[in-house]
């Protein structure tokens, strides 16, 4: 029990800890895969068995600012990578991976058809990943205008879908959102 | 298939697996073991959509995987159907076996928009046994209770053995039930049990409800019943809707004279001195004076009783609009008043406003302004066309030939109108939150000098809704266009063919002409009319839509239909297996058991958003758990009444809610009938009274939205002198004295240990002073209890309570 005695060192160092910037770079850190096909990553003399990867800002600078976090519920972080192109190709195929998977969001590429009834609109559209039809409420704000051009959708069930840049649509697939941009 | 095992138990109902994998899952050697859970997956790790599958047996675990990519287009939430559900699923199924004693632990991690699930094998290696996208969560995280609730789990896996010196290990001074306790718990089945999954799906269309809650299936409810359910509305004004109907009609009809008195009559009888007509009228002598004289008369009086019909008819379409809108409001508050937050939360707030102002006013005058313009154009359009032809068929032909054009044209662009009335809509309610955003917030945006920016985002909000105004006056112009065009049209014909007949043929008076050509002005009305009905029945059609929305609208939390009296309260609440969380996906409370003897106080703590304001705001019942029940009185507090229930749990929260009011009546507020002996004394116990008596009115003084402005201690006080007043059996204090200072919180503290006597209390509070006299304390983090028990258990316990009691006094020490 007296190990357990409080320690207000201790909780200072954890305090400085938590707010240090702790960037990773190829030198301090190494990333390797592990057996159940995720991350783990060894720095500065730690090991941690997984690692999850996350956006700082998955809209507007995907590429940079990787925080590399500790698994459980309420993750810590562990480090920063600024630059995703400083890794090399092996590493950066990796966390891209783990990525991926954390961000999916179908591209819509094709409008075939949107109705409007009753207070929900019906989606029926062409991804990169197939057809995919869905369902939004017009009452609530489920159509997001990240940039005049780029909108994120969520259906009911908060499953999101993508446009990158309306101004590619055609002028029928346009008119078709009309009512959402 | 194996399923004659005569001597098991009596069986639970197995949950629906397709057949294919019924006979693999029995294949691969578990023909004798029960399914007990099974879930479908949408997803594979190579990030496409790929159909999959789940199955959990007694003592194994299989994944499947379609071999082959389905190009089959995805049907979400809205498009799913039964039949997805009962589908059969024939691929080349890709099956891996894993023996449930293999698995460690078997946990769904969220992602941005999909799900892992995520296994760990005996020595700790964590691997993806599959992915899904949101539609399949809720049956997952099911499926993963399932697995949890396994038998002998968890004594092979105890939880939290990674050490956590917080996880909960030792006894449990109050109640809640160790490892193993008792598990499943009956009554409301569980959302997403198989027992009610048709209910989910329309019996029309089989398409799934996009709310579960509210039964209403968007593809197969129609527009037209939108129509009757507002004319219901003006069914209960019958004797003033008749009456209504009745001077349209008399106007109608006065028109319809009018052209005859004006063309005939006049010219081709009396100014060409016609005697039969005369005689018919029974003046004798020819006098053709006299004669004119009552022609101008008549119609002198025709236009005035018009004018006087109209009116009247202005008055009484004024009374019942008023009503009518008054009605439809009234309801709308009335169910807003029932939803539960979470409606509001779901919506923003500028947009209701906007709904319940306009809405209502825009449907009750479509019907007022043009319902009964249907009828009455209708009535002038076929009279007038019936008198044309009798006058002079051909004319009457060239007349009609070009409206029905335009008709058509108006029905053709009645979508686009449609479209353009939603954009408009979404426009104002953006301006409308953001006016409110920046009311509310205008101290923010000044301290930050922040008004240039505020005022550019507000100009480019103000562009969408001037756009979307453009659109519908462009398509407007369009449609008015159209129409003057083949309206313009048929009268230049008429001319021209009249002067033909006249000049060239003789074959009619000029009098008929003037007649005929004041019946095509005639037209004109009704045609202008057409033109713009399928307008204003987009628009209201479209309001009425979004105002029914709300009618509809379904409390997520209801109040039981036969309520069970309580009649004198012990106040002991009970917590069994509460599971919540405002999102499926992320469950803030997690299992939670937790017993408060009445008359006792228990004190939470934990870091912020742990879920403690969550918890208590399932007690009072603001939202429902997601699974268990809380007792009160060992009584489900779903089955008590809405007005018992708020009447004995009363709660001085983080966020005081101080109402335009005066300051007597917000402490009254939960009491109207209390004296105001009594109000002074609640104010006195909550020390409010000082700061009340130091205002210029004292009790009388205005405060909230728009009245004068209190400190956050302040209203802080007034709510625990509300909560004085109420006089509750059990009170909830969440960090009741967050806002006020060492000195004030000393003073109400010494209130509230006066107001806690005889009640049964649960106290929130960051600071462990506060929480001295409770009786039992608990730990919350991440949404589950880790340490409980009195202050000296806990104290040796040295968890985190230990860590925040030291960190305080340590504090205290440096400060002293
Ligand atoms: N209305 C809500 N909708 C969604 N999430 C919410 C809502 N209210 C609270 N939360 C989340 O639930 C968690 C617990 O919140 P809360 O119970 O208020 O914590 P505490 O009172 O312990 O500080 C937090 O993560 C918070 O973000
Ligand atoms: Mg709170």
């Amino acid at each position: 029990m007296e190990e357990k005695e409080f320690d207000l060192e201790q909780m200072e160092k954890e305090t400085e800890e938590m707010l240090r910037i702790n960037m990773l770079t190829p030198e301090n850190a190494k990333f390797t895969r592990t057996a159940g096909g995720f991350v783990s990553l060894e720095t500065g003399g730690e090991k941690y068995p997984r690692v999850q990867v996350v956006r700082m800002f998955p809209f507007t600078d995907p590429g940079h600012f990787i925080s590399i976090r500790t698994t459980e519920e309420r993750s810590k972080e562990i480090g920063i990578i600024e630059d995703m192109s400083s890794l090399d190709a092996d590493t950066r195929k990796m966390l891209e991976e783990q990525l991926n998977l954390r961000y999916f969001t179908p591209v819509i590429t094709k409008i075939i058809n949107v109705k409007d009834e009753y207070g929900y609109a019906y989606f029926d559209v062409m991804t990169d990943r197939g057809e995919c039809r869905f369902t939004i409420h017009m009452g609530g704000s489920d159509v997001v205008h990240l940039t005049e051009t780029r909108i994120i959708i969520s259906d009911l069930d908060e499953n999101r879908f993508e446009i990158p840049d309306v101004t590619k649509l055609s002028a029928t697939e346009r008119k078709k959102i009309d009512l959402f941009l | 298939m194996n399923e004659n095992n005569l001597n098991e138990a009596p069986k639970k109902e197995e949950p629906r697996v397709p057949k294919a994998i019924r006979q693999i899952v029995s294949e691969k050697g578990a023909e004798n073991e029960r399914i007990v859970a099974a879930a479908a997956t949408d997803m594979n790790e190579a990030c496409q959509y790929a159909d999959g599958f789940i199955v959990l047996t007694e003592k194994h675990l299989f994944v499947f995987a379609a071999e082959s990519e389905s190009r089959e287009p995805r049907n979400f939430k809205g498009y799913l159907s039964i039949k997805d559900m009962e589908r059969e699923r024939d691929f080349d199924w890709k099956c891996t076996v894993f023996e449930n004693d293999s698995i460690k632990k078997l946990k769904i991690e969220p992602q941005v928009a999909i799900s892992l699930l995520i296994m760990e094998d005996e020595n700790g290696i964590e691997r993806v046994a599959c992915v899904f996208s949101n539609l399949h969560r809720r049956k997952m995280h099911k499926f993963v209770r399932e697995f949890d609730r396994l038998p002998g789990r968890e004594e092979k896996f105890p939880e939290g053995e990674e050490g956590a010196p917080g996880k909960e290990k030792h006894k449990l001074p109050i109640g809640g039930h160790g490892p193993g306790g008792p598990r499943g718990f009956g009554g409301h089945g569980g959302p997403g049990g198989p027992e009610n999954e048709e209910d989910e799906y329309c019996p029309i269309c089989g398409m799934m409800y996009p709310n579960k809650d509210r039964k209403v299936c968007p593809r197969c409810i129609d527009r037209k019943t939108i129509f009757v359910r507002t004319f219901k509305y003006f069914a209960r004004y019958k004797a003033l809707m008749a009456l209504m109907v009745l001077m349209y009609l008399l106007v109608a009809l006065l028109n319809l004279v009018w052209p005859y008195l004006n063309g005939t009559v006049l010219y081709d009888y009396v100014l060409t001195k016609n005697e039969d007509f005369l005689l018919s009228v029974g003046i004798k002598n020819g006098d053709f004076v006299l004669a004119l004289f009552f022609v101008i008369l008549t119609m002198f009086m025709a236009r005035l009783m018009g004018q006087l019909l109209t009116i009247l008819q202005g008055v009484f379409t004024a009374r019942i609009v008023s009503r009518v809108v008054c009605d439809m409001k009234k309801d709308i508050f009335n169910v807003m008043g029932k939803l539960s937050i979470s409606f509001f939360k779901s919506r923003q707030t500028g947009s209701l406003m906007t709904r319940v102002l306009s809405d209502a006013e825009r449907v009750a005058g479509f019907f007022i302004d043009q319902v009964p313009y249907i009828f009455i154009h209708a009535f002038t359009l076929i009279t007038t066309f019936a008198v044309m032809f009798k006058i002079n068929w051909k004319m009457a032909l060239v007349a009609l030939v070009l409206e029905p054009i335009a008709f058509i044209f108006s029905f053709y662009i009645r979508p686009r109108f449609w479209n353009a009335f939603g954009k408009r809509h979404r426009a104002e309610r953006s301006i409308n939150s953001q006016v409110n955003d920046n009311l509310t917030g205008a101290r923010v945006v000044k301290a930050f000098g922040q008004e240039e920016n505020e005022e550019n985002r507000f100009v480019g909000t103000n562009k969408r809704l001037k756009d979307a105004e453009m659109s519908i006056v462009g398509l407007e112009n369009y449609n008015t266009l159209v129409f003057s065009f083949a309206h313009g049209g048929a009268g230049i014909l008429i001319w021209a063919l009249g002067a033909f007949f006249i000049l060239g043929r003789h074959t009619m008076a000029l009098g008929v002409l003037i007649t005929f050509t004041g019946y095509v002005s005639q037209l004109d009305g009704p045609m202008r009319f057409a033109s713009w009905i399928f307008r204003a029945w987009a628009d209201s059609m479209n309001a009425a839509q979004r105002m029914f929305e709300i009618i509809d609208a379904v409390p997520e939390v209801t109040e039981a239909e036969n309520p069970v009296p309580l009649e004198k309260v012990e106040g002991s609440i009970e917590l069994k297996n509460v599971t919540f969380g405002y999102e499926v996906n992320r469950p803030v409370l997690k299992n939670i058991n937790l017993t408060i003897p009445a008359g006792s106080m228990l004190g939470i703590v934990g870091r912020s958003g742990a879920g403690k304001t969550t918890l208590v705001n399932l007690i009072s019942r603001m939202y429902d758990p997601e699974e268990g029940s809380i007792l009160i009185d060992g009584i489900d507090i779903k089955e008590l009444a809405f007005r018992d229930l708020r009447r004995n749990v009363a709660m001085v929260s983080q966020e005081t809610y101080i109402f335009m009011g005066t300051v007597e009546e917000n402490i009254a507020y939960a009491n109207s009938s209390a004296t105001k002996q009594e109000i002074i004394r609640a104010a006195k116990l909550a020390s409010a009274h000082e700061f009340i008596m130091r205002l210029p009115d004292g009790y009388n003084t205005v405060v909230g939205a728009s009245g004068r402005e209190l400190s956050g201690g302040e209203r802080q006080r007034i709510s625990i002198a509300r909560a004085i007043l109420a006089d509750p059996k059990i009170l909830i204090l969440d960090e009741a004295t967050a806002s006020v200072d060492t000195e004030t919180e000393r003073a109400i503290q010494t209130s509230i240990n006066y107001l806690v006597k005889g009640r049964t209390t649960i106290s929130i509070a960051h600071r462990l002073s506060t929480l001295r006299d409770a009786d039992f304390l608990c730990v919350l983090d991440n949404g589950e209890i880790t340490e409980r028990g009195t202050h000296e258990e806990l104290k040796d316990l040295k968890g985190t309570y230990f860590k925040l009691m030291e960190l305080q006094t340590k504090a205290l020490a440096l400060r002293e």
